[in-house]
């Protein structure tokens, strides 16, 4: 460890209640909300809120006891892959900030000593690292302290220590329950009558090993940084593929909607950090009792990453599927990305038009399908129903040089009565198409029908024979 | 009032002139036609405005109304948006008209067409967006859908074209310009918010003006 480290710690108060909220949009504030956990073949209430509290449940009380005191609790099993991916988001914005990132226990620590001056000062820094996380949803607080060991500890507290003497002093007057130990471990203490860390390091070293065990004497060395803490550096993932099991399934898509945008939030910080620019994203919702699954994509004209455009978008997605039993998870991947570049904005007016038009693309298309959107372009084929055809937005082709064409096109040329036509200007006589098998022979003429419309009519010899409308004038 | 009086032209041509009911030409875009740009109360196409078209029959001309104007927005790279159309424009015919068909885009679904014609107005990147309601059945197209159409266009320059199916029952005009076109090439002005409403013009299919010469009168 290099002289002058810092570590910063961020912990989430009630991590798992806040892990099992994340994929549920806000609740009243009052209502009372429990998490449960099997403890020792029991149900017991783990983690609950103020409201809970206020109706006299409390943690390691079990749930049926807990629902027989207030009926009205909510609660929700407690999930510990959802814990996990909590830490990891919160893993992915310190890693903006430090390459040194380690996921502990309860939290995640990270050095801070060396990118202090790219922010100005440490304070600096941890105010806009707060920011980021609170900016996500999400409250935890931050601890300082030169061994990573100890700043996880002083996050829970929301204590910034610097000095090594200063954080000997602080821990020493700790009673024993703050550390992160074992109950058993708290309870051999406890038996000793060792109270604060105090009493325990007043102990020889040699007797604290032979009573308590090494590992726990380590420990102690760890957080005085004494000695090293071994740390498993974490590294943000190569590909972005989540399976989001939501605590309640849900029909409803606001709900739906709610999760993903969480999850576009974890996304977000994931390209950032891998500096990655976002062209499609695959969404698959996977419904209960084993219904086949929900497979979607959106895709962006332009690749990058606006959070409220890909949020709109995959409402638009959304709308547009009927679901017909209740969501119980779903699974987000991006794998299609590129090299991020920068926007460019134009330089005179300092606006970016160019990325507002790939917005308004995709928007039509995410509302009115693939086809829904395009652009029209000539064909090489003398053939007018051939002599067209539907390509990409934007995008258009080069056809033959023709005589005067009219302004629509019937889809498919219809059948018409010679005698009600009255023909002005013709013949052209067209003949193709043997190569394919569609061979034909048509004399086109200008003509006007009993009404005074301008019209595009054709006599056909080959392969049918008569007369028919394929166009009109105006 | 008799447009080929010259005294009436020479007025006419005086922006800082109050001439009672009548307004200072506004914000507008050249029709191409200089025949109609003088009717018009603003002199062209007016922008950010809702202009209802009712064609006798579909195909009466309502395109060959539009084209040179759209033409000449696409030749200044603004894209121009056909929104439901109910049959297929043909590009030969577009681009003879000095159409660049890269700027053309072509919403094909029917379902979704106002909503399609909304955003496109709100971008305030369109040059001109012309919609077809319901193509060529003609149910009613409900007066709320138009008025909303209005307040989209207000938010940028494009004008927007809504072309009636004919025999369609249009709802009452909140438009600032509703046009009739009869077989024929001849347009009735219905109704012009700001102008006069009266009588017909008749322009034949082939008397349009190319729009390089602005000077030029027909």
């Amino acid at each position: 460890m290099p002289a002058g480290a810092l570590w910063t710690g961020i912990v989430c108060p009630q991590g798992a209640l806040q892990a099992a909220l994340r994929l549920l949009p806000a609740m009243a504030p009052a209502t009372p909300l429990a998490l449960h956990d099997t403890v020792s073949g029991r149900a017991r209430v783990i983690e609950i809120n103020r409201a809970a509290r206020g109706l006299g449940v409390h943690p390691g009380q079990a749930l049926a006891d807990a629902l027989a005191i207030a009926p009205d609790l909510e609660s929700l099993p407690r999930d510990r892959k959802a814990e996990a991916r909590l830490l990891e988001e919160l893993a992915l914005v310190a890693y903006r900030y430090s390459h040194q990132v380690a996921i502990t226990g309860d939290g995640v620590v990270l050095e801070t000593g060396g990118s202090r001056r790219l922010h100005g000062d440490l304070d600096a820094m941890l105010d806009t690292l707060a920011d980021e996380i609170s900016a996500m949803g999400l409250y935890a607080t931050l601890g300082t302290a030169p061994a990573p060991a100890a700043a996880c500890l002083l996050a829970h507290t929301g204590q910034h220590v610097s000095e090594m003497k200063t954080l000997r002093e602080t821990l020493s007057g700790w009673p024993i329950h703050r550390l992160a130990l074992a109950p058993a471990e708290l309870h051999k203490l406890d038996g000793l009558g060792l109270k604060s860390v105090r009493d325990v390091l007043a102990l020889p070293r040699f007797e604290r090993e032979r009573r308590l065990g090494r590992a726990l004497s380590r420990y102690l060395d760890q957080i005085h940084g004494r000695e090293q803490t071994p740390l498993v550096y974490w590294q943000p993932p190569e590909a972005f593929c989540h399976l989001l099991e939501l605590p309640v399934p849900t029909i409803r898509s606001e709900a739906l909607l709610f999760a993903l945008n969480r999850v576009l939030e974890h996304l977000h910080q994931w390209l950032r950090v891998r500096d990655r620019a976002l062209s499609a994203i695959e969404i698959e919702l996977l419904p209960e009792d084993r219904a086949p699954k929900i497979e979607f994509s959106a895709g962006l004209g332009q690749p990058g990453f606006q959070r409220d455009r890909l949020l709109e978008i995959l409402r638009l997605k959304l709308e547009s599927i009927r679901l017909s039993s209740a969501i119980e998870s779903l699974r987000v991947r991006a794998d299609s990305t590129t090299e991020q570049r920068p926007p460019q904005a134009d330089l005179w007016t300092g606006t970016n038009v160019n990325d507002a038009w790939p917005a308004l693309i995709d928007r039509l298309v995410a509302r009115t399908g693939e086809d829904g959107l395009c652009s029209i372009a000539p064909c090489p084929d003398h053939r007018p129903e051939k002599a067209w055809k539907w390509t990409a937005p934007g995008t258009t082709g080069t056809g033959a040089d023709t005589p005067p064409r009219p302004n629509w096109l019937l889809p498919e040329p219809r059948p018409c009565k010679a005698g009600e036509l009255r023909l002005i200007d013709g013949p052209e006589r067209i003949e193709a198409g043997w190569w394919d098998g569609q061979d034909c022979r048509r004399d086109y003429w200008t003509a006007h029908d009993r009404h005074g419309n301008r019209l595009w009519v054709f006599r056909e010899y080959k392969p049918r024979d008569g007369w028919f409308v394929h166009g009109l004038f105006g | 009032m008799n447009v080929t009086n010259p005294l009436e032209q020479l007025l006419a041509e005086r922006n800082d002139l109050w001439r009672g009911r009548r307004r200072r030409p506004g914000n507008a875009l050249a029709t191409g036609r200089a025949a109609l740009d003088r009717r018009l109360p603003d002199g062209g196409w007016p922008r950010g405005k809702l202009v209802e078209l009712l064609p006798e029959r579909f195909g009466a001309g309502e395109l060959d109304l539009l084209l040179p104007c759209l033409a000449e927005l696409t030749r200044r790279e603004r894209p121009v948006l056909f929104i439901a159309p109910p049959m297929v424009p043909c590009p030969q015919s577009l681009a003879r008209a000095g159409l660049d068909l890269t700027r053309l885009l072509i919403v094909r679904e029917q379902k979704h067409a106002f909503w399609a014609a909304e955003q496109c107005l709100k971008s305030g990147l369109c040059g001109a967006v012309a919609v077809w309601p319901n193509g060529s059945n003609s149910s009613m197209v409900s007066d709320r859908a138009v008025r909303r159409l209005q307040l989209a266009a207000e938010n940028g320059d494009a004008p927007v074209f809504l072309c009636y199916a004919p025999g369609s029952s249009p709802p009452a005009s909140l438009a600032s310009l509703r046009l009739a076109i009869r077989c024929g090439g001849h347009i009735e002005i219905l109704r012009s918010r700001g102008g006069e409403t009266t009588g017909t013009i008749r322009l034949h299919a082939d008397n349009v003006v190319p729009l390089v010469s602005g000077s030029a009168r027909a």
